[in-house]
């Protein structure tokens, strides 16, 4: 299947700084495409250079396969960094605006309104707006003409914990509806609760990318503790589904392939006639390994 | 084009700044005149001790040249308009939003250069009704209304001028109150420095071919005119070379704007 997006060898400095080295990948129609990265590691140079607001130093970018890029973006919803409007028009207003560029044949102004919470107060200046509105009707202008792709920046801003409840509910809404979302977000939890799909950045360097159970694999950690703690790491390094061992404060710590628990190290243990003192299974959050992706 | 218009005019029609400064204008721009016509502001004195010199040149054809003048000084104020308008894009970011939204980056600059263009247009036509309507009143007949009529396509090039030039300077600067600053002080002070200097060193007046200088030869002040016609001086520089250069000044402009808007990041 055609991606929506594919992006080849992309990369951007501002300055000395390298925002973005070389980083290529795909986002697959239908996905919820997360781009996940700590601050400053240049998700939203990403988002901008693939909207045209920055020029890329080098790589090039096609959506659906190549059409021309500001055609395009009119058939996407998208929402950069900050809510963008006329201070002094309403949001009502503004909505038409966004919606003349986009060329829309129809005035659903009513219902994406409708659909953030904002139906009471559209006749209201933008400048009036909390900050939490002013992101709402952020969303509201990437919803009009039900756009089959969805870029969002940070989506949740600003929001309360019922407004980022109520966005997620939205994003699993849009993504059964067969929707692309693409999404940009430092809030691993938002992540991980709404994504299909991931790409972590790091400093402009892409860490990992593809589906969520493959790159951020859960890999379990196994304790284990024996009398004789120099021939247990020696027994245990050569067992099978064992992809490392190491020693920390006197208990030996096993990272596991999928497959092999504490059911299968304590009977491969028995086996070779040794008894454990410790055995305990550690779950690995996606924090942790989101951590350790990302901090050393 | 007309698409492009009709955006820019969703952002215009309800914002207040837009309404008072065009309103201002047109109300203003006839009262000065009106005033200096009926001899109410006089040059030195005031009430009756001032000397009118001005009073007969809203008859036709002088009519033209005269509101000409007195515009290009109501133009910068329309100038300033244009830089409100332009780096409102920016610090609202709506410039990004409009691109994010599908117009291309050169649409956008498009949006923009029509704009200057279709004030340009309005303020001249405005000008014109201002023109026949003095030029009516005080000469009492339609005679000799034709015979000046270069000097509204003068004014219509002047307002390019000046409006082009702020367009310009509000994408290169991009916030409104260093934009206007410069604009004002480069209009009233840095070029008659420049053209004061230029002037006394050439053997022509070659500064007063400056960016702004160059469209206001094109309407001069009236009383120098006549001095001028008295004492029978010839202009060293042609109102051809004038005109041939502001219009010189404007592509400047217009290419200087483009390259800015195709590189930079937004």
């Amino acid at each position: 299947m055609q991606p929506i997006l594919s992006i080849q060898n992309i990369s951007k400095s501002y300055g000395p700084v390298r925002a973005l080295n070389g980083v290529s990948f795909d986002v697959p129609e239908s996905s919820v495409f997360g781009i996940l990265g700590p601050n400053g590691s240049g998700k939203t140079t990403m988002l901008g250079i693939i909207l045209d607001v920055l020029v890329a130093a080098g790589g090039t970018y096609s959506w659906f396969g190549g059409i021309p890029h500001a055609e395009a973006r009119r058939r996407i919803g998208s929402l950069l960094e900050t809510p963008n409007f006329y201070h002094y028009l309403s949001g009502y207003d503004n909505l038409k605006i966004n919606a003349t560029i986009r060329q829309l044949k129809e005035d659903d102004r009513d219902r994406v309104l409708k659909q953030v919470g904002l139906l009471e107060r559209k006749h209201s200046k933008f400048q009036t707006y909390s900050l939490g509105m002013k992101q709402r009707l952020a969303i509201g202008a990437a919803l009009l003409g039900q756009p089959k792709v969805l870029v969002l920046d940070e989506p949740t801003n600003g929001l309360d914990p019922a407004g980022i409840a109520e966005i997620r509910d939205l994003i699993r809404t849009l993504h059964r509806q067969g929707i692309t979302i693409i999404i940009a977000s430092h809030l691993l939890d938002e992540v991980e609760k709404v994504c299909t799909h991931v790409a972590i950045l790091k400093r402009g360097d892409l860490l990992v990318h593809g589906p969520v159970n493959e790159a951020l694999r859960n890999e379990d950690v196994i304790e284990v503790r024996a009398t004789d703690m120099h021939a247990l790491e020696e027994a245990l390094k050569q067992m099978a589904g064992i992809s490392s061992t190491k020693i920390s404060e006197g208990t030996l710590l096993l990272a596991c392939e999928q497959g092999t628990g504490p059911v299968q190290v304590n009977e491969y243990c028995i086996s070779k006639g040794i008894v454990l003192s410790h055995l305990l299974l550690k779950k690995k959050s996606l924090e942790t390994k989101f951590m350790e992706l990302t901090n050393n | 084009m007309l698409a492009l218009l009709s955006i820019e005019w969703l952002k215009l029609r309800k914002y207040r700044t837009f309404w008072v400064l065009l309103g201002l204008f047109a109300l203003l721009l006839p009262l000065w005149n009106y005033e200096i016509a009926s001899g109410v502001l006089k040059l030195g004195g005031s009430g009756k001790d001032g000397i009118n010199l001005l009073n007969t040149a809203y008859s036709f054809p002088e009519v033209w040249a005269n509101l000409g003048f007195w515009g290009s000084i109501f133009i910068l104020f329309l100038s300033i308009l244009v830089i409100i308008i332009t780096t409102n894009e920016y610090s609202f970011r709506t410039n990004r939003q409009n691109v994010i939204d599908g117009l291309t980056r050169m649409q956008f600059f498009h949006t923009k250069v029509l704009l200057v263009v279709t004030f340009s247009l309005i303020i001249t036509l405005y000008f014109l009704l201002l023109g026949v309507l003095f030029g009516k009143g005080y000469s009492g007949s339609f005679s000799g209304a034709f015979s000046d009529l270069k000097s509204v396509f003068y004014f219509f090039v002047m307002c390019l001028d000046y409006m082009g030039l702020a367009l310009l300077l509000s994408f290169a600067i991009k916030r409104s109150g260093l934009a206007i600053g410069l604009f004002l002080l480069y209009s009233m002070i840095i070029e008659n420095i420049a053209k004061g200097i230029i002037n006394s060193y050439a053997d022509a007046p070659y500064g007063n071919l400056l960016m702004l200088q160059c469209s206001d030869e094109l309407l001069p002040f009236p009383l120098m005119m006549m001095t001028k016609a008295i004492i029978s001086q010839v202009d060293k520089i042609s109102k051809e070379t004038y005109l041939a250069v502001t219009l010189g000044w404007c592509a400047v402009y217009y290419f200087a704007g483009r390259a800015i808007l195709r590189r930079n990041d937004w």
